[in-house]
């Protein structure tokens, strides 16, 4: 049974729809990575699964528990957690109490000093700064504090949307590598990312996504192959 | 001297200040002015639980004032009740009406909220004012309410001086004060603070972002009306345009901007640079150009928007620290 089951979703804003009978599935951890230009529908599925959406159509389960009619704070009570685009920081809030927010739910707010010092030392630089309000971080330390809070949640799938969006390439690197060693740790990871050439060589399998439908799926290092990917999405 | 010894030395003088003033004020026309800039500071920091931590933007609390008044005023004319009773009442009145207009409307962000409450606030108003009587409860329209004289008497809430109703709202500050700092340091806080600043992200991490708003806008609420009582007993008259208007729900939004949104001194600061303003250029200008008032008051908001967009009471606190240090140092 896969860990997330989603099954022919559509998912309105108001009148428009932007997913259109989308299923994919996520297996127990995998790092799985969804790609695609912009407004392909890549945020709206991770809002959706995350219960700020709702589908008007379509099933999402987890572990075989339906979802898809969830609020927010209990869908995150079963461990999956949303990193949202742009970081979203609480911008007059210490690193620390950023990070602290994360724990909310009762089972990880029981845990929290435990997760505290896990995501320390996953990211030192972190320690370095909990004073610091997360306003005066720079972009790449920003989503470190992000992908933190969300470790804070205690996920046993983190979903990241887009998370080296505006930062310069080397710590665009640096996040992918952090992405690695969460996964390693055994967190199932499902990505939203534009930078199609490192997500996919960070993931083991992939849906490439063009208006609101799957377009392409399969195995990561097929798809870097695939000639269609290459010359829509790496340029080559 | 430490930093800490400092601050404390100075909140004991500033509380021994104001509770010491009337000893020193004797005209009432003075202490009624202070009377009204506790009064709005007071009105200003309950607003802040929801319109500053919360981080939206609600523009219609006098009906919040309106409500606790009429209540307690209806209660003590027409069913002999203290108004220290109707008080209470009109609190638990007004956290229902806010946690009932609340719950549709925390959806909206932004500026349909804030038109929401309006809208609110002005129907309740206009309402009011064309209901003379509702069965055997007598709400007189437009002409408003008359709490006839009936001699000094605290079951009544009625005295004779100005001093108690200057002790009485001064404690109500205090005690509020003292309230926002407690919740601003509390979870709640944390919470309150996280969705009004990054909804999504909040929610996302599973903080049930409405529930949070509901309980301080219910809370906001209870605080507010419970000045409208005080202001019904202080001033014994109040008439739907005043007390339920959209000018004191403006000032109170006024105050917060200039002295901080979400800052616990914010609305202390706010009023006490807005509220004599307010009264001295109505007793010395208003003769010459009515109005004018309302354009100062209207230029002090556009400059501090400009220079200051997050209030007076952030550059205040840089400077406090920037001499506090001094003195610290020097005097070790």
């Amino acid at each position: 049974m896969p860990l997330l089951s989603v099954e022919n979703i559509d998912v309105f804003y108001g009148d428009v729809q932007i997913i259109h009978g989308l299923s994919l599935i996520v297996k127990e951890g995998e790092v799985v990575s969804i790609v695609g230009g912009n407004g392909a529908g890549k945020s709206t599925l991770l809002r959706t699964i995350s219960g700020l959406l709702q589908p008007r159509s379509g099933t999402i389960h987890f572990k075989g528990e339906a979802i898809h009619k969830m609020a927010p704070e209990r869908i995150v009570e079963r461990g999956i957690v949303h990193v949202p685009e742009g970081r979203k920081l609480f911008s007059l809030m210490s690193v620390a109490d950023n990070l602290h927010m994360g724990a909310y739910t009762p089972k990880a707010h029981k845990l929290r000093g435990e997760s505290l010092r896990k995501v320390y030392d996953f990211l030192p630089r972190l320690s370095e700064r909990q004073k610091q309000t997360a306003m005066t971080l720079s972009g790449g330390e920003q989503q470190m504090v992000a992908i933190g809070r969300g470790l804070m949640a205690l996920p046993v799938i983190l979903m990241l949307d887009e998370p080296s969006l505006g930062l310069a390439p080397i710590m665009a690197k640096s996040i992918f590598d952090l992405l690695r060693r969460i996964a390693d740790t055994g967190v199932t990871v499902l990505l939203v990312e534009q930078d199609v050439g490192h997500s996919l060589r960070l993931s083991d399998r992939a849906y490439v996504l063009e208006h609101g439908k799957v377009a392409l799926e399969g195995k990561a290092e097929e798809l870097i192959d695939n000639k269609y990917i290459k010359s829509a999405y790496l340029g080559m | 001297m430490s930093r800490k010894q400092l601050d404390m030395t100075l909140l004991a003088l500033a509380g021994l200040i104001s509770f010491g003033l009337p000893l020193l004020i004797e005209s009432p026309t003075y202490l009624q002015i202070l009377i009204l800039l506790f009064f709005y500071a007071y009105l200003t920091t309950s607003w802040n639980l929801v319109g500053g931590f919360a981080g939206v933007l609600p523009l219609g609390h006098a009906v919040f004032v309106g409500i606790g008044a009429y209540t307690s005023t209806i209660l003590a004319l027409q069913f002999n009740l203290s108004p220290w009773f109707g008080m209470l009442v009109g609190g638990m009145v007004a956290a229902l009406v806010g946690v009932a207009i609340g719950k549709p409307t925390f959806r909206m962000r932004g500026a349909y909220f804030a038109l929401c409450t309006i809208a609110f606030s002005e129907g309740v108003r206009v309402m009011i004012e064309n209901i003379d009587s509702l069965g055997p409860i007598k709400f007189n329209g437009p002409r408003g309410l008359l709490i006839p004289l009936k001699g000094e008497s605290f079951w009544n809430y009625q005295f004779m001086h100005k001093e108690p109703y200057y002790y009485i709202i001064l404690t109500m500050l205090v005690l509020v004060l003292a309230l926002t700092w407690f919740i601003s340091r509390s979870k709640m806080g944390y919470y309150l603070a996280a969705g009004g600043d990054e909804p999504d992200a909040a929610q996302a991490l599973g903080v049930d972002v409405a529930k949070y708003k509901l309980i301080a806008l219910g809370l906001s609420s209870f605080l507010t009306a419970l000045a409208g009582t005080f202001y019904a007993q202080l001033m014994l008259y109040f008439y739907p345009k005043g007390i339920l208007g959209l000018d004191l729900s403006f000032e109170i939004a006024f105050i917060a901007l200039i002295g901080g949104r979400g800052m616990i001194a914010g609305p202390l600061i706010g009023a006490l640079v807005l509220r004599p303003l307010n009264e001295f250029t109505r007793i010395y200008l208003s003769n010459q150009l009515p109005g004018l008032h309302l354009v100062i008051f209207g230029l002090i908001l556009i400059l501090v928007m400009l220079f200051q967009p997050k209030g007076l009471t952030l550059p205040l606190t840089r400077l406090y620290d920037r001499l506090a240090s001094k003195i610290t140092t020097t005097g070790a």
